[in-house]
């Protein structure tokens, strides 16, 4: 297996294989900073430029680009509070702020290193793992789905700390309109007033979009200025102040790194969903929780951290079933049969070496990306330093194009200028945005495997107790939800000592 | 007496040259066709099945016209289709937007969205991109379960699990036809996401068995992970496996996934004929051929005539099965 591994980074080494792997990384670059592109339409729109290729080569261009991805999201996050691909959403909480703060620069720093060093991790996992991955994706089934994207919900909702009330009122709103649509467990459609575009319920990223980056260019507007409150910071940043973060953090990193890993292998929940648990646990985790949101360093290193480990253990289920882990992955599916790749476990046979050269490729875009992120910081920066009345109709007019242009619907414009109000009345009233994005994605997986699990008890709840992951899933559950009185507890307990032992 | 200007002659000009160009119609463009690029419309996701297909066939059909274009296909996903068949449906029939249909895919779809945007009988059917896909019916690799002789004595004690997609799919439609013609009892776990996905569930032992296209099957079936027990085709093409015509039921092979290729209604005969003609050389170009046998999809070109004799009898099943399969 190790030949195999050097072999698959060897065949990077050859001039064009090389080239092709930057190319793929600029080009993921823009198409992940644009709102509405992102991985899935770049490679999607490379398929037919790959035809006359290896299968080695078109897999290195295709890693190319999956890999700097999130870099290019996470830059429009913090400067312009516009996700640039879903997950990148939980960038924008604290890395927006941050911008504002004038420290664009750490922001962007810190993603870049985060990225890189999560891509690391993520890749390294998936080399030791892939052997065994067979039988650990089928480990997991629709009862494990459902504790799973529970436990997920429960964890985002107690982040939201001192805001719980509002937190689950937008969570409970969110998922509300995550089951409008065509169910397609039992047929029908819900809540679609016979508009054709809501059956497929309402589209999360022109929902993102609005939600993020409309609300934010309605609420500069209402302000005025820019976004950088004060040009001072803006101009101290450097290279290497983020980079430094990141590592002082090396913790977050870690935590985010492995959430990410370890829930990308399992087809259940997606990159969105993972950036904001490894936010929201590391909220829990830390000491000042209200500091989030305002413009911890830490909110920006957590979700990056995951997202890219996340994209790379996400090739696990793909290739090994051809389940694919998200959009992007179903297009790189395509791509890979159209080579005449077929996913599965002959794949992991005959075409070892091209699997290592892709997630070579894919980990060295991930790093290259940072170091373009990390060179062109101070350029960037400067971006928070535009006046609003320039910054506004540029941002807006971008991200209503991006948001039509990922299926060609006016609709999704609609939908985005809809969030877009709601989410400035959402600031405007301190509602966490965060609770409606993971409801939205979460509701609809949590519906479809509690049934699916019903179906497989025939009617009864034991399922659940029947399988080793669903009880130990169950127990976690349990004692999520019991730590705040534990620490409660611990808190009185050690107060009482204390005042006895005086 | 009226003085000619120049001016005159010109807006005069300007006047009759639309009388005299109009006169030139479908001869002309016939002639001339085609210019430019030409659109596929595919009303799926990037990276599935239908999609694959088309972007395997397509770059050999640019060969294989009079002029050389590009084949742009475009993937319209919304509305588990819908959009993308109402798109080509209203497109302008002048022979640069195709499109890929599913059949019957279509007519469920039709049926569960109650769509009055697209009337399925009025496409200019242009061929079909293969044959039509049959099915199996499979078991885990690790499931109790080793014959179909199996499987029957189970639906005799309980109802056999199927693991399939949602109610707008055609593997739903595939597991019940099918169940009801083997007289098999069943208990749908509906809500997967694919046929990657409901297929893990059976070799997981989520469920009991799982409906299969051919193709899928097979590449399961080499992984070591599924085994076929019966196969909806007339001869299996697995050999030791019962088939329709050993248990005694043809329709069974009537149960299939057509992937036809239609233009806008109206669409004029000339123009129908280089494109069906494009698309026929396409499907049996031998690289074409090569990925298909690879894939164990079987690529025979269809005419235009085949193809709406296909459509009709896909359609007259359906009808017939349609009340069989809104009952739960």
């Amino acid at each position: 297996m190790l030949e195999m591994w050097l072999s698959g980074f060897q065949g990077l080494l050859h001039v064009d294989v090389f080239l092709f792997v930057v190319l793929g990384m600029a080009i993921g670059l823009v198409f992940g900073a644009i709102p509405g592109l992102g991985g899935s339409t770049a490679i999607a729109l490379l398929i037919p430029l790959t035809y006359s290729m290896e299968p080695f080569t078109a897999l290195a261009l295709a890693g190319g680009v999956m890999g700097s991805v999130p870099m290019g999201g996470s830059i429009t996050s913090i400067l312009l509070n516009t996700p640039g691909t879903a997950p990148n959403a939980a960038t924008c909480l604290d890395g927006h702020p941050l911008a504002q703060q004038g420290k664009a620069g750490l922001a962007i720093g810190a993603a870049g290193s985060a990225n890189a060093i999560g891509a690391i991790i993520g890749t390294i996992s998936v080399l030791i793992v892939l052997p065994i991955a067979n039988d650990i994706v089928l480990l997991f089934g629709p009862p494990e789905f459902f504790l799973m994207s529970v436990f997920a919900l429960i964890v985002v909702a107690t982040a939201t700390r001192g805001k719980m009330l509002r937190g689950l009122v937008t969570g409970a709103f969110g998922l509300m309109i995550a089951y409008i649509g065509y169910n397609d467990i039992a047929g029908g459609e819900r809540f679609t007033y016979g508009i054709e575009y809501l059956w497929d319920g309402i589209h999360l990223v022109p929902a993102l979009i609005g939600l993020f980056a409309v609300a934010e260019m309605i609420n500069l507007t209402v302000k005025g200025g820019t976004v950088a409150k004060s040009a001072t910071a803006v101009k101290i940043t450097s290279m290497t102040s983020g980079l430094f973060e990141t590592f002082r953090h090396l913790g977050t990193v870690l935590r985010g790194s492995l959430i990410g890993t370890t829930v990308g292998a399992i087809p259940g929940l997606g990159g969105t969903v993972v950036a904001f648990l490894s936010y929201s646990v590391t909220v829990q985790a830390s000491k000042n929780p209200e500091s989030f949101g305002k413009g911890n360093i830490q909110g920006v290193i957590a979700p990056e951290a995951a997202i890219c480990a996340h994209d790379c253990s996400a090739l696990i289920p793909t290739l090994t079933f051809g389940i694919p882990a998200g959009a992007e992955m179903a297009v790189f599916l395509g791509l890979l049969i159209i080579h005449g790749m077929q996913p599965g476990p002959l794949m992991l046979r005959d075409h070892q070496v091209e699997i290592y050269g892709l997630i070579w490729a894919l980990t060295a875009s991930c790093v290259f990306a940072s170091f373009v992120g990390l060179a062109f910081v101070r350029v960037l920066a400067k971006i928070t330093l535009i006046d609003s009345s320039i910054l506004v109709p540029l941002v807006l007019s971008t991200a209503f194009a991006g948001s039509y242009a990922i299926d060609m619907s006016i609709e999704n414009v609609v939908v985005t200028g809809v969030f877009g109000l709601l989410g400035y009345l959402m600031m405007r009233y301190d509602y966490p945005r965060l609770m409606i994005i993971v409801a939205l994605v979460l509701g609809g997986n949590i519906e479809r495997n509690l049934h699916q699990s019903m179906l497989m008890g025939e009617g009864g709840w034991s399922i659940f107790f029947a399988r080793n992951i669903s009880i130990v899933l169950m127990i976690a559950i349990v004692a999520l939800l019991a730590l705040p009185i534990f620490r409660a507890l611990f808190k009185y307990w050690r107060v009482r000592t204390v005042s006895v032992g005086e | 007496m009226m003085k000619f200007t120049r001016r005159d002659v010109m807006i005069s000009a300007g006047l009759a040259a639309p009388a005299l160009l109009a006169g030139r119609p479908a001869r002309a463009a016939a002639a001339e066709f085609p210019t430019r690029n030409i659109q596929f419309v595919i009303p799926y996701a990037p990276g599935g099945g239908f999609d694959i297909y088309v972007r395997v066939v397509t770059p050999m059909m640019e060969k294989y016209f009079p002029k050389r274009v590009s084949i742009v296909p475009i993937n319209v996903a919304s509305g588990a289709g819908s959009r993308g068949v109402t798109q080509l449906y209203r497109a302008k029939p002048d022979g640069y937007t195709i499109g890929i249909l599913n059949v019957p895919g279509m007519f469920i779809l039709q049926q569960q969205q109650g769509s009055a945007a697209y009337d399925l009988n009025k496409f200019t059917w242009i061929g079909a991109i293969g044959d039509g896909e049959r099915y199996f019916i499979n078991v885990g690799v690790n499931s109790p379960v080793k014959t179909f002789a199996d499987l029957k004595a189970l639906s005799a004690k309980r109802p056999i699990k199927f693991s399939v997609t949602g109610p707008e799919g055609t593997a739903y439609m595939a597991t019940k036809i099918g169940a009801q013609l083997l007289g098999l009892k069943t208990q749908l776990i509906t809500g997967y996401k694919g046929s990657a996905d409901y297929i893990i569930a059976a070799v997981r032992g989520d469920s009991d068995a799982v409906v299969a296209a051919v193709p899928t099957t097979m590449r399961f079936l080499r992984g070591g992970q599924l085994r076929p027990v019966i196969s909806f085709e007339s001869r299996s093409s697995i050999p030791g496996l019962p088939d329709a015509t050993s248990v005694g039921q043809p329709e069974l092979e009537k149960i299939s996934v057509e992937r036809l290729v239609a233009g806008p209604p109206g669409l004029p005969a000339e123009l129908q004929n280089i494109l069906s003609a494009a698309l026929a050389k396409a499907v049996t170009d031998p690289a074409v051929t090569k990925w298909g046998k690879e894939n164990d999809v079987v690529m025979k070109p269809k005419t235009p005539q085949e193809t709406v004799a296909i459509l009709t009898e896909q359609k007259a099943f359906f009808e017939k099965w349609k009340t069989a399969l809104s009952a739960s």
